[in-house]
């Protein structure tokens, strides 16, 4: 019975000073299963999976890990040694070398060496096998920048289990994937099942738990709550052991009555910026009404992104269509004149492109307002202080003060340090592009309750989201795009899963 | 016992919270340390005279042409790029203005010093700041990186020296230029200047306890405040009283306190600092908030070749020639000044105030390991090392903090 048993924690606290990411964690994996692992920002799972890689050696930690019957003691410098026990992670954010190929990737610093120098031949064949062994769909000698995230995720597991991993860490391993890399992900998470290795699945994400894992541990504040069959769990209990409180709708309920149109885009038609034969958008119309959230859906590489940086002025050159916003033409041509005429942008990338994470919140929150402080001499510091603090505080920013690093906040907090921002250049138009992507349940609740409350107060807003749940739960009506063209516009009343998918497929 | 109860509570309160202020500003005052640590090393070698009212006065015109040059390249680096040129440039300007004024003014304007003089720091100014929107203008619009373009500049600016010299040395000696660098404020102006800069340090603590009082921020312990303000006053003080002491304060070197003083505001309180910092911090989120990075880094490219020409006249007059060597080496200087003083080689992070203790420092080690008759060789060793270990101290309470 017990050997069935791989990974056992007991009784794990860990400590830091304030606070305590782990409050006497005990639960089991089994040898082979999937093993889901949810919980909302801070609720620990990080901390947990840190001490399983050695981040945080053993001894900086009470309580005990028990792996393959004996007791886990990895040293202070034992990144390597969690590997050679066979224990490897994925983490959330990829740590490929882009202008490396795949098969360099995969052993890196542990490359074949023959009389001191690397055996390429050997290294792209072991790499061929492990990648054929696991149904892998990469080639060894691609370089790994050319491929797309589902495929450099590949590389990762690859990389993984080169290492002879008994125990595989997915740590949030969707949060950047379209919906048929996701549906390829699950695949090769049953084909791992199927040869024995043991998969520690960590997401926000609950219907991947539910449809790829054999049990489910759900984490809050530091805690263990209740790690049960997954067959057992409802959608319902799972968020309801996660928040600590039932949470009724996943969506908040508003009803609203759109005024006239404000933005309109008419056969918008654009060239890829770094390849500029190709037309990255190619005829995309649709309008967004005063008072109204007009979801994005579609597939990776549909252009949706694409489609908000080209109406930011921030994309490629658009050679065909129309931008009109009050009925009048505009022509952005940076992101200024976007601004200037009334659009602002909540990018994708939030710590990438949203955020100066060295810099304050305030700093952060007046960026692109200062024109409202200043004078070519001199910046009205107490203006700007209290402009920034009135929206921070209308959004609830937890923070003592305004002069806190953001990258010191959580990324719910981060999110409406950008949604801030741009709420202070009182846009009439507001893009969010993934306004909630790797955030957590209460945040996303938070965020969805402002987005209509912005709605309500007369923005028209347009939300492009991975998440086709979430789009449907917040959008009046739906775009839907495939290829760079926008297939169609469905009414809120209209939109279905399937109906969305199929149009998103442009089957 | 009641009262005296609570002034104690006053007094370990105000206790910890020093240490907290000390703690959190260690990177500050390491920088401090180290300054006031070289110092001491140099007082006691050379039994005093290196803090002699001459000396200090030397100390301080000698560092200010790397200093003008450090105030300005603080801006490129923390927007993420380099000026391998400016030391050049300096030098370029120099001999321009030393052939002003020995080879043209002395033929067609004759007899007339002042004008002379006005006109070659105008056209000097002018030249640094053209040929920095030149390097500016091919960094920004054109996208070559900095690095590439300045290091061509500084081979093209050495070209331009050796053919405007033609291999020889320019006399610029000539009254009123050479007063530039080479005079002093009268010593009660000295007085005026350090006492109302004085009443500007308390006026500002004042005001900004008032501006984070009327915001409801939590206010730091006045004696702390008054504590830091006062340092600085009697700092201030001590060198006026110094320099007094041998001739008064030098033209260059209040030139240099006003130039780092509007760079101070310029980068702290207005929009142009404000963008240039994000810029540094994250080019894209920087982008999209609607700055205009090409503009942004071509401004600043025009203003360090503004600044470079500053550096260039004050060398000028101040050696009293210009030669083929003028101004090499001092892009290096201004560089590590930048870098002693907390600036981020990775950008977004950097204040002038640490760059001009950083190019007092180099300044110090230079001059003190003069006066110690020690040689050429062991003094760029001596730098190496200081320069190493500073970072080093850095980077290891950075990671401590």
């Amino acid at each position: 019975m017990d050997n069935d048993i791989i990974l056992e924690f007991k009784n794990v606290t860990k400590k830091f000073p304030g606070v305590v990411a782990l409050n006497d964690v005990s639960f089991k994996i089994r040898r082979g299963e999937i093993h889901g692992i949810c919980g909302e920002n801070g609720a620990g799972k990080s901390t947990l999976m840190k001490i399983l890689s050695g981040v945080y050696p053993h001894g900086t930690y009470e309580g005990s890990v028990i792996f393959n019957g004996e007791e886990l003691q990895l040293g202070a410098s034992s990144i390597q040694e969690a590997g050679n026990k066979g224990i490897a992670i994925v983490y959330q954010e990829l740590t490929l070398v882009p202008t490396m190929s795949v098969g360099e990737n995969v052993f890196l610093g542990r490359e074949p060496v023959e009389r001191g120098s690397i055996n390429w031949n050997m290294l792209y064949a072991n790499t061929r096998e492990i990648l054929e062994k696991y149904h892998l769909d990469v080639q060894p000698q691609v370089i790994v920048k050319n491929l797309g995230v589902g495929k450099m995720q590949m590389v990762e597991i690859a990389k993984a289990l080169s290492e002879k991993a008994t125990v595989l860490i997915l740590d949030e391993p969707t949060s950047a994937l379209s919906e048929t890399e996701i549906d390829k992900l699950m695949d090769i998470l049953e084909i791992l099942k199927s040869n024995g290795i043991t998969c520690i699945y960590i997401t926000h994400k609950l219907e991947e738990l539910f449809r790829v894992t054999d049990k489910v541990t759900v984490m809050r504040d530091g805690k263990e709550i209740t790690t049960q069959p997954t067959k057992e769990l409802t959608q319902e209990k799972l968020v309801k052991y996660m928040v600590g409180r039932e949470m009724k709708e996943r969506f908040p309920k508003a009803t609203r009555t759109p005024g006239k149109v404000v933005l309109k885009v008419e056969n918008l038609q654009a060239l890829d910026p770094n390849e500029t034969t190709r037309k990255v958008l190619n005829g995309v119309s649709f309008d967004v009404r005063k008072g109204e959230i007009l979801g994005i859906a579609g597939l990776m590489g549909a252009g949706r992104t694409e489609l908000v940086m080209t109406l930011f002025g921030e994309y490629g050159k658009i050679v065909a269509g129309k931008i009109l916003l009050n009925d009048l033409e505009i022509k952005p041509a940076n992101a200024r004149q976007a601004i200037d005429a009334g659009l602002s942008l909540v990018p994708e990338d939030r710590k990438g492109m949203g955020l100066v994470l060295i810099q304050s919140i305030l700093k952060n929150i007046s960026l692109p307002n200062l024109d409202q402080f200043a004078s070519f001499f001199r910046i009205d510091a107490d203006a700007e202080l209290k402009a920034s603090l009135l929206q921070s505080k209308s959004l609830t920013i937890k923070t003592p003060s305004l002069e806190v690093a953001v990258e010191t906040l959580s990324g719910g907090n981060q999110q409406k340090v950008v949604i801030s921002k741009w709420l202070l250049s009182k846009p009439m138009v507001l893009i969010m592009d993934d306004p909630t992507r790797g955030i957590d349940v209460g945040a996303k609740y938070e965020i969805y309750k402002l987005m209509n409350i912005l709605a309500e107060s007369g923005v028209a807003i347009i939300m492009i989201s991975s998440d086709l749940e979430e789009v449907l739960g917040m959008s009046d009506r739906i775009m839907v795009m495939c290829r760079g063209h926008s297939t169609a516009t469905l009414p809120i009343a209209e939109a279905t899963v399937e109906r969305v998918m199929t149009l998103a497929t442009g089957i | 016992m009641d009262i005296s109860n609570q002034n104690a509570q006053k007094k370990t309160d105000f206790k910890a919270e020093l240490f907290q202020v000390l703690r959190l500003n260690v990177q500050t005052y390491t920088i401090l340390l180290a300054l006031i640590g070289i110092w001491a090393i140099f007082f006691f070698a050379t039994d005093g005279t290196y803090l002699a009212s001459q000396n200090i006065s030397n100390l301080f015109r000698q560092m200010s042409v790397t200093a003008f040059l450090a105030a300005g390249m603080v801006l490129v680096i923390v927007t993420g790029n380099i000026d391998l040129s400016v030391g050049k440039l300096a030098g370029f300007v120099s001999v321009v203005a030393a052939y002003l004024q020995a080879n043209i003014w002395f033929k067609y304007l004759p007899d007339q010093p002042v004008l002379s003089a006005i006109l070659t720091v105008i056209i000097s100014l002018s030249v640094g700041a053209s040929f920095g929107a030149l390097q500016g203008y091919i960094i920004a619009y054109l996208r070559v990186p900095s690095f590439i373009v300045t290091l061509g500049g500084l081979w093209l600016f050495n070209g331009l020296i050796l053919l405007v010299t033609a291999g020889k040395t320019i006399p610029a000696n000539q009254p009123w230029f050479a007063d530039i660098a080479q005079g002093y404020v009268p010593i009660i102006w000295g007085w005026v200047f350090g006492l109302v800069a004085i009443g500007f340090l308390f006026w500002n603590m004042f005001r900004s306890r008032q501006s984070k009082r009327k915001h409801g921020f939590e206010l730091q312990s006045i004696y702390i405040d008054l504590l830091a303000t006062g340092f600085l006053a009697l700092v201030l003080l001590v060198y006026v009283y110094n320099v007094n002491n041998y001739k008064g304060i030098q033209n260059p070197v209040l030139l240099l306190a006003i130039t780092a003083l509007i760079m101070i505001y310029l980068s702290n309180n207005t929009r142009f600092g404000r963008y240039s910092y994000a810029i540094g911090g994250n080019r894209e989120a920087a982008r999209l908030s609607g700055i205009s990075i090409s503009g942004m880094v071509f401004k600043i490219f025009i203003l360090m070749g503004f600044l470079s020409g500053v550096g260039g006249v004050v060398l000028a007059s101040y050696v009293g020639y210009g030669t083929t060597a003028a101004g090499a080496g001092y892009e290096l200087d201004a560089i590590a000044s930048c870098i002693l003083g907390g600036t981020s080689t990775l950008g977004g992070v950097g204040t002038i105030q640490g760059a001009m203790i950083g190019a007092l420092i180099i300044a110090s080690l230079s001059t003190g390991l003069q006066m110690m008759n020690v040689a050429p060789a062991w003094q760029y060793v001596l730098k190496a090392i200081v320069l190493v270990l500073a970072v080093l101290a850095d980077v290891y309470f950075k990671r401590k903090g």
